[in-house]
């Protein structure tokens, strides 16, 4: 089996190579990505096989010059191999349509095409490597090769703006990873994952350091808040099959390193999971409040992963108290609900940034008060992304209610096994849950009700189209949302192993405490469906019997009503995101109208991200400020510069010697 | 364990809560005339008006699509297949297992979801008043659920609804406590729930007050059928579940406890009827201090469980 995979790696290799030969654009990006989607497919049938069997497998590669590398596939690298194989097959079919209309601009795709190649093999390769270095050297990869693809349109400042802000958040969580492996290195003497589990005796200091680097490298990529403002910027400034793979998978790479680190450190310090879970709520809370003050619909999804991505922290930290008062059962529950997590929100996530492609690209604009209506004209694109949005409310029967119904079991659970006041401490943390979802249900209608259905808002009516090959990945994709929602046994097969590697379950208990009572919950929602259809179906036959007409909205008794008149996305969510007033800051532009006969007024708002402002840029201006006042140091004078080179070869000679003798 | 009862009596007692919860709601209406010094209409009321509806043609706007005539059906199931969730009395419901409570309230937020979408649908910018309401609102009571009901999984150490109120018992120290503060939080939470005074104004006839009226105002025939049908199941779902906190049952036997369940629900018509006599609405700004105070006395339960141990 493991022929399939290594076929899918030369097969990329392969497609990175087609641009050299061919030269149409237009050619050059149906061959690279049907290529890639090719080599796709076949490693999926390794990863998919290998956990569903649960074959993990191990190699060591000799490398010249470079030494042994480790490689290595158990439960929770197929798990994550699996979920992002798929999502890339999703995002290459998905560009091939949406990379058309750059073709059409005259915007050179080659490139972009190696890069996006890049990044869909260095992300499968991050997860395989077992040795911290070479990890390492996987992780730039996946950071730079993601970095060219989110600037496809460099010639827009904005998209600039975007990437580069991707670019510092990946280095400096690439910065602390080195402080982390270093310092691993330093202590147990091996660059290899299997030795770091081996170790015991950690001294309190080097621990808490080690948790800290590693983990706030980690939560970088991740986007816990609060390290989350790369993503509201880079994501808008991506190519829709870029941002979806960013909010997909590569974020993801971040919850990965930190299922890693657990296995590093066979530990049981509550306190790291207490911060945990404080850190998970924060970005919980903290991303949907300000996705709801969002006017742009990339923005908004961007903040919607800051929130998926404290629900999936939630879950471990749950996994990681289970460990600290040794209750497998309880790990098991977190670490499932966690994971199930991450494969949903790959899921439903990818759908509604390609969703929100197919909008831009028929459009040509995402912003979201200029929609409307859109559901008539996009038909697939509009039940596709309601697909997507009912799954990321958490709500029954679509995928994200079971990772977060094992979320929520998973508090409850934790709070009848622990003492003291873990139980309150879990309590609020399943209200929070209970209140994020309230705040998801309230922006995704907004979003959903404001683009979507209604009337266009925009003076001329776009003409646009959806691209071709976005509906067979948006059927696909809310397929899996509704299937998972169904049938969740089935999808918690796929993390059984992971779960079974870190709680220490066999699979059989596993099987009976965790995946057994999830799929009885089949029956429930069947026969949801089934009392669904039956009253549509009485429904239609009451209406057929009675009557139906079609005619204006009832305008209360008004006249003339246009489209420009209904609730706009700022009002629906204003009071919501007054009542957040301290965490986001909100922008007012308006006079007030005094005269008898106003002039024409107009008003605006927008949120912004007091973390952004008043953390990031406040940082960086204070950094630029520090580092001006060495700006004397570069005189341009070049003989001031030998003198530089000069002074450090002494004191190179003199450190020498200083050590030889 | 999922567990799909196998007893008749209790598929046949949803249908019979299905069909008799207008008749609480013609209770209530009834009761509220009278209190107020009108005759009022006949308690039967609601079940003409539900007829009158059913055989009604239905008109739907230009502007609407596939949501407007889905949107009744999932309202009118998810509430329905909540109440399916529910036990009345020492009578567990049709079906029950760990975690329903959680599958209950997002049953009736996936309902929320569909209603508000229907609101914005229309393109009608006072419907689009009504379902911003709802969703903010929505985002204040799913927490007063989830602390009440949370709180008493914890304290019994069972997760499932059913076993939640056999493991209340009255003659345990604290629990009464639990389960009046209980009690008291979710009636708050139904006044909200169910648009009722003094957070919304089932009777209003101006659209920029309402809530839920404006938001199902191009809703006619078979639909608003659904959605008024969908209303009054939903009022008596959260009186049951107050009726259910306020339990006795342990000590009765089973007729006995049904006999009471109805004495109960009497009851809390008669407050619904007082309140919406004795009280105005508020203004909106209020409402989230008012489900602000219903948090508070839902989050007492857990500090009282955490330090007496």
């Amino acid at each position: 089996m493991i022929g399939f995979f290594i076929l899918g790696l030369i097969l990329h290799l392969a497609a990175m190579a087609i641009p050299a030969v061919v030269h149409d654009d237009r050619l050059l990006n149906r061959a690279v990505n049907l290529l890639n989607a090719f080599a796709l497919a076949c490693s999926l049938v390794f990863s998919l096989n290998s956990l569903l069997a649960y074959q993990p497998w191990e190699m060591r590669l000799a490398l010249p010059m470079v030494g042994i590398i480790p490689l290595a596939c158990d439960g929770i690298t197929l798990f994550f191999l699996f979920t992002f194989q798929l999502l890339s097959l999703a995002g290459s079919v998905y560009a091939i349509g949406y990379l058309e209309q750059y073709i059409e601009r005259g915007i050179r795709i080659r490139w972009h095409l190696v890069s996006f190649t890049l990044l869909i093999l260095s992300m499968q390769l991050v997860v395989v490597v077992q040795h911290a270095l070479a990890f390492l050297v996987a992780w730039e990869l996946m950071a730079v090769s993601a970095y060219f693809c989110i600037v496809l349109e460099k010639q827009r400042p904005e998209v600039r703006r975007g990437g580069f802000w991707y670019f510092v958040a990946t280095h400096a969580s690439a910065l602390f990873l080195y402080v982390f492996f270093i310092l691993l290195h330093e202590k147990s003497g091996s660059w290899e994952f299997a030795d770091y589990a081996r170790q015991t005796g950690w001294d309190a200091g080097t621990l808490a350091l080690l948790l800290v680097t590693g983990f706030v490298g980690f939560a970088i990529k991740a986007g816990f808040m609060p390290f989350h403002a790369w993503l509201p910027n880079a994501h808008p400034a991506a190519p829709a099959h870029v941002s979806g793979l960013l909010s997909a998978i590569n974020i993801k790479a971040g919850i990965y390193g930190i299922v890693r680190m657990f296995m590093f450190f066979p530990i049981d310090r509550q306190a790291f999971g207490w911060a945990l879970l404080a850190v998970a709520l924060v970005s919980a809370i903290g991303g949907v409040w300000y996705a709801l003050a969002q006017h742009e619909m990339k923005r908004l999804l961007a903040y919607h992963s800051v929130e998926n991505i404290g629900i999936i922290g939630l879950g471990l930290a749950v996994a990681w108290l289970g460990r600290c008062i040794s209750s497998p059962s309880l790990v098991a529950l977190g670490l499932a609900g966690a994971l199930l997590h991450t494969l949903n929100h790959a899921v439903f996530k990818a759908l509604l940034f390609f969703g929100a492609g197919n909008v831009y690209l028929y459009a040509h604009t995402s912003e979201i008060e200029k929609l409307g209506g859109l559901a008539k004209v996009l038909p697939v694109t509009g039940a596709a992304f309601l697909i997507g949005a009912v799954s990321i409310c958490g709500l029954p029967p679509l995928n994200g209610f079971i990772s977060e119904f094992l979320i929520y079991k998973s508090f409850f659970q934790g709070g009848s096994l622990m003492g003291g006041h873990a139980p309150l401490a879990l309590l609020v943390s399943a209200v929070s849950l209970a209140f994020v979802g309230g705040l998801a249900v309230a922006c995704f209608t907004k979003l959903y009700g404001v683009v979507f259905l209604g009337e266009n808002r925009s003076k001329t009516p776009p003409h646009g189209h959806e691209a071709n090959s976005s509906i067979p990945v948006l059927v696909g994709l809310a397929t899996l949302c509704g299937w998972i929602g169904f049938a969740p046994g089935a999808a918690l097969r796929l993390v059984a192993p992971a779960v079974s590697e870190m709680s220490g379950l066999p699979a059989i208990r596993l099987g009976r405490e965790l995946i057994a009572p999830m799929d009885e919950l089949t029956p429930v929602f069947a026969l949801l469906l089934v009392m669904t259809l039956l009253t549509l179906v009485v429904k239609i036959w009451a209406q057929k019997k009675a009557g139906v007409r079609l005619r204006e909205t009832w305008g209360c008794g008004y006249q003339n009503v246009t489209a420009r008149m209904q609730y706009s996305a700022s009002s629906f969510a204003e009071e919501l995101v007054k009542l957040g007033q301290p965490l986001l800051g909100l922008k007012l532009h308006w006079k007030p109208i005094t005269h008898v006969l106003p002039e024409p007024r107009t008003f605006s708002s927008h949120g912004f991200d007091q973390v952004e402002q008043g953390l990031w840029i406040r940082l960086d201006r204070a950094i630029g400020r520090a580092l001006r006042m060495l700006r004397w140091i570069q005189s341009g004078n070049i003989r001031h510069y030998v003198v530089y080179i000069f002074a450090a070869l002494i004191i190179y000679l003199i450190i020498a010697f200083a050590f030889v003798w | 364990m999922v567990t799909f009862s196998s007893n008749p009596f209790s598929w046949l007692g949803f249908v019979g809560l299905a069909a008799g919860a207008p008749l609480l709601t013609g209770i209530v209406n009834k009761l509220k005339a009278r209190l107020s010094g009108r005759l009022g209409a006949s308690v039967l009321q609601p079940y003409f008006d539900l007829v009158r509806l059913a055989r009604k043609e239905t008109i739907y706007s230009r502007s609407s699509g596939f949501i407007t005539r889905l949107a009744p059906v999932i309202v009118w199931n998810t509430t329905a297949f909540a109440v399916l969730l529910l036990p009345v009395g020492l009578f567990p419901g049709p079906i029950s297992f760990d975690g329903d409570i959680i599958l209950l309230a997002y049953l009736l937020g996936l309902g929320r979801f569909l209603q508000i979408l229907a609101a914005l649908d229309v393109a009608s910018s006072f419907e689009g008043m009504g379902a911003s309401r709802e969703a903010r609102f929505a985002v204040f009571a799913e927490p007063i659920f989830f602390f009440t009901i949370g709180s008493l999984a914890l304290v019994t150490g069972r997760f499932s609804l059913e076993s939640i109120v056999a493991g209340i018992m009255w003659d345990k120290p604290l629990f009464p406590i639990f389960i009046i503060v209980s009690s008291i939080s979710i009636f708050f939470l139904m006044i909200t729930e169910c648009s009722r005074m003094p957070v919304d104004d089932p009777n209003t006839h101006l659209e920029l007050t309402m809530i839920h009226e404006v938001m199902i105002l191009d809703a006619s025939g078979f639909d608003l059928m659904l959605y008024q049908h969908a209303a009054s199941l939903k009022l008596l779902l959260y009186s049951l579940l107050v009726t259910s906190l306020l339990n006795p049952f342990g000590w009765l036997n089973p007729a006995a406890g049904v006999a009471l369940v109805v004495v109960v629900l009497a009851v809390l018509a008669a407050c619904l009827a007082a309140i919406e006599t004795l009280m105005a609405r508020f203004r909106l700004v209020l409402v989230p201090q008012f489900l602000l105070y219903a948090t508070v006395i839902g989050v007492l339960n857990i500090l009282i469980f955490t330090f007496s141990h």
